[in-house]
């Protein structure tokens, strides 16, 4: 039996193939649009650039929490592995987009706020998401029962969900350095130049999209190695000739 | 127990009777309540001091921080009983999950909210900081969330001896709303009544959130 048949089976392979070479696509019209499109920020000037990969990492880094969410409910409500793999898949792309869109922001903090790192509720809260789910990667490996482990990583990605909605609204309901959203703002948009604003959603399309390539090659990277934990047990052959050795007895 | 809805909040008393027993036999949460407070407050002045105005103005965090803090020997303790003895399934067969919560979090809440205050006494003492009516509000309200939070990752990772950093990586973020809010609610000059709301908001979640994964969390 295969633990994931989209992953294995030929059209599985041929997805992830077509979503890498739409990714590919897409991150040379990113490199385009923001590197010689858009005009440098007035204000900012050309550290602004980086908010075209700061931001969807930030935003890709918000989905893939909401499919460990999703994906979590789905092992809790089915305790189907598969599920498991999901949102260890959709944790790891997350955590590292975190990592990123904190490194990103530093480097733009530098030049626009004076500062690497500034007490902000937007950056504190986006540190504090990085370590909730870094414990929910690290709880993983505590039992060798997967489903033990399964169980305290749903549990705990259902209940790590919670941060992302403080880290995003933190801009609005605390006093911060940090600017307020610009395209998803309460009470309508604020107008952004259209060249910026396609070098943006280009950004949160390119990252979407290897995203989605990464998460596909991870899931079958994780289908291979938990096969023989995956696999239903009943469809297995019993061993032909079973050895039974005892604690404590020598051959 | 054929109706344990009906005679929840009897089995949640007796649970919680059942937890101040044990700590009346072992004094075990005494022994690292207290000392682990009185230390982390003496260090504190230690570290802010010694002038007067600094120590008043960083108390409020202070008392929140110890508290946070003495969570994260409290979790453990929550559940070792009856990880050792089996007694999980032994408990599941006599109450439902909602009422072993119940009385979990009812005895979590005693001990933090004690060291809460020892940390509130201390720094009012010691720190020439005050003690308002919001500021006990938020110590009330503020130490029912991170209780509940304590006896879900206690009961999630009792065998956490192995990696027992990521209790602190869990705990620690988890209650942060509570340690912003509880300071914001003792400090002086501030509106309080947003923060406890806040508070409010972060206890309804994370009892909300734990009341739905309980059960799931007592099948190992």
């Amino acid at each position: 039996m295969s633990a994931h048949p989209t992953a294995h089976s030929r059209p599985g392979r041929t997805t992830r193939r077509a979503v890498g070479t739409v990714a590919a696509a897409a991150v040379t019209m990113l490199l385009l649009l923001g590197l010689l499109v858009a005009p440098p920020d007035a204000v900012q000037g050309q550290p602004q650039r980086l908010m075209y990969l700061h931001v969807p990492a930030a935003w890709v880094a918000y989905l893939s929490f909401a499919t460990v969410l999703v994906a979590s409910l789905g092992y809790l409500w089915r305790r189907d592995l598969r599920w498991d793999t999901r949102a260890q898949a959709a944790a790891e792309i997350g955590t590292g987009l975190t990592a990123l869109t904190l490194a990103l922001g530093s480097l733009w903090g530098r030049p626009v706020w004076g500062v690497w790192w500034a007490w902000d509720p937007r950056v504190v809260s986006t540190a504090v998401l990085l370590l909730v789910y870094v414990g929910y990667l690290g709880v993983r490996g505590l039992s060798a029962d997967p489903h033990i482990n399964a169980r305290r990583a749903a549990i705990i990605g259902v209940l790590g969900f919670v941060e992302v909605p403080i880290v995003h609204f933190s801009v609005l309901w605390w006093r911060s350095l940090h600017q307020p959203p610009t395209v998803l703002r309460p009470g309508g948009a604020r107008p952004i130049a259209v060249p910026m604003l396609a070098a943006l959603l280009t950004g949160v399309a390119a990252f979407t999209l290897l995203a989605a390539w990464v998460y596909l090659r991870r899931l079958e990277q994780l289908a291979t190695r938990c096969v023989p934990t995956i696999a239903d047990a009943s469809d297995a052959a019993p061993p032909p000739n079973p050895i039974h050795v005892h604690a404590g007895e020598t051959r | 127990m054929s109706e344990p809805g009906w005679n929840g909040p009897r089995h949640g008393w007796l649970v919680l009777r059942r937890e101040l027993a044990v700590e009346a036999a072992s004094r075990e949460t005494l022994v690292t309540v207290t000392p682990y407070v009185a230390v982390l407050v003496l260090l504190g002045g230690l570290a802010f001091g010694p002038r007067p105005a600094v120590l008043a103005a960083t108390a409020p965090g202070l008392v929140w921080l110890v508290v946070l803090i003495t969570a994260i020997p409290l979790a453990p303790t929550v559940a070792v009983a009856e990880q050792q003895d089996d007694a999980w399934d032994l408990l599941r067969s006599l109450t439902t999950p909602s009422t072993l919560l119940v009385g979990k979090v009812a005895a979590v809440w005693l001990w933090l909210l004690a060291g809460w205050g020892l940390a509130t006494v201390l720094t009012v003492a010691l720190f020439g900081a005050g003690a308002t009516g919001a500021g006990i509000a938020g110590g009330l309200i503020g130490t029912a969330g991170i209780a509940t939070v304590t006896v879900l990752l206690g009961t999630l990772l009792p065998a956490a001896t192995r990696r027992p950093a990521l209790l602190a990586v869990l705990l620690l973020p988890a209650t942060l709303p509570a340690l912003v809010a509880g300071t914001q609610t003792a400090t002086a000059g501030v509106p309080a009544s947003a923060w406890l709301m806040l508070l409010a908001v972060f206890d309804l979640l994370t009892v909300t959130v734990t009341w739905a994964v309980f059960p799931a969390l007592l099948e190992d």
